[in-house]
């Protein structure tokens, strides 16, 4: 058991090395199970934030937790979303106090 | 004084601390509920910059409102703002409104996963040779112990993440992606770029029980039990990928 386990290691390190090492049209076509995302690079977050959050805008004393608790997401994929939130999308108008 | 003017920062119910004293006379409650609002609206504005999927997914409204709330529960313990918000996807899993979007706290962790990803280490490069070494020493394979990346990370979901992601990036269409497929991802940072992957049930069960030490033998002994277990594909993306920083025995 231990010899095959090893066996079957060293068949595929050798083998995942070999494709690895391959130009990558090679791999997108043999590893079709697998997606590649390439992601956007973050912008550098400072510690300092500028901005909405200088603002003096809102110095709204209301009580967010009972507006919340009313909310009901409202996406903006529909599409996505509409698959498992059905009820109240009407509610979102009564929360006025946007970036407060 | 501290701590009451640290209470009152984050409840607005709250009287402001008493003392304040303003230099032109004006009311120190109010110069101190705009010092309060710009608190809290800079934390929500890093919450905003840190997960844009997921608010994307509910709106810009709703976000706000539940980073509000975040934000008056878990105020920062450091001074540190690239990593707050953290337990954000574990607040929004049990936070009763955002129930109807059940995969929103996942995307929220993928969303983390790939700001630590950012932040992590630089790769250390496995030097060439390493891999054809372990190779030749065939008995000691399966009791190998492989290190990642420090931006190497992975989530298992019930949910279609990578593509929900995905879609937000203009990757793919979001009308095609169905929310309940289960996905697996793994997130890491060869370069300067940050990579989301898609991984099988079997690889992401691999990587995470090397992750959490096993020896490369129990490791693929233990994801064989996935029918979509492929060891040499996922050995040849994660050598392609450079997630592995070194093999070692122990």
């Amino acid at each position: 058991m231990h010899k095959n386990t090893a066996a079957s290691l060293a068949l595929a390190l050798g083998a995942a090395f070999t494709i690895a090492a391959t130009p990558t049209a090679a791999i997108a076509a043999s590893n079709s199970s697998q997606e590649k995302c390439y992601g956007v690079a973050l912008k550098g977050k400072n510690d300092c934030q500028a901005g909405a959050g200088t603002t003096c805008a809102g110095t709204s004393k209301s009580d967010y937790q009972s507006n919340a608790w009313s909310l009901v997401p409202k996406g903006t994929c529909i599409k996505t979303v509409s698959k498992t939130s059905s009820t109240g999308y009407g509610r979102l108008k009564a929360f006025k106090t946007k970036k407060s | 004084m501290n701590a009451q003017f640290f209470e009152a920062l984050l409840d607005p119910g709250l009287l402001p601390p008493a003392g304040l004293t303003t230099w032109n006379s004006s009311d120190p409650a109010a110069r101190f509920a705009v010092y309060r609002n710009n608190v809290i609206v800079s934390l929500i504005d890093a919450l905003a910059d840190t997960y844009p999927v997921t608010q994307a997914l509910v709106g810009e409204e709703f976000f706000r409102a539940m980073a509000r709330l975040f934000v008056r529960q878990e105020p920062p313990r450091s001074r540190v703002l690239a990593f707050y918000g953290e337990s954000f996807p574990a607040f929004i899993e049990t936070f009763p409104p955002a129930a109807s979007v059940p995969y929103l706290a996942d995307i929220a962790r993928l969303e983390m996963l790939r700001v630590q990803a950012y932040h992590a280490a630089d790769a250390i490069e496995l030097p060439a040779d390493v891999i054809a070494q372990s190779i030749a020493r065939i008995d000691e394979l399966p009791e190998l112990r492989i290190k990642f990346q420090p931006s190497v990370g992975i989530l298992c979901s019930p949910y279609a993440v990578v593509s929900l992601w995905a879609a937000h990036q203009g990757i793919t269409d979001i009308s095609t992606v169905d929310p309940d497929v289960p996905e697996n991802a793994l997130i890491l940072r060869p370069q300067l770029d940050i990579e989301v992957i898609r991984l099988t049930n079997g690889a992401s069960s691999f990587i995470a029980l090397l992750l959490q030490g096993k020896s490369l033998g129990a490791a693929h002994e233990a994801a064989s039990l996935a029918a979509d277990f492929d060891l040499t594909d996922i050995l040849g993306l994660l050598i392609q990928t450079q997630a592995i920083s070194s093999m070692k025995i122990h």
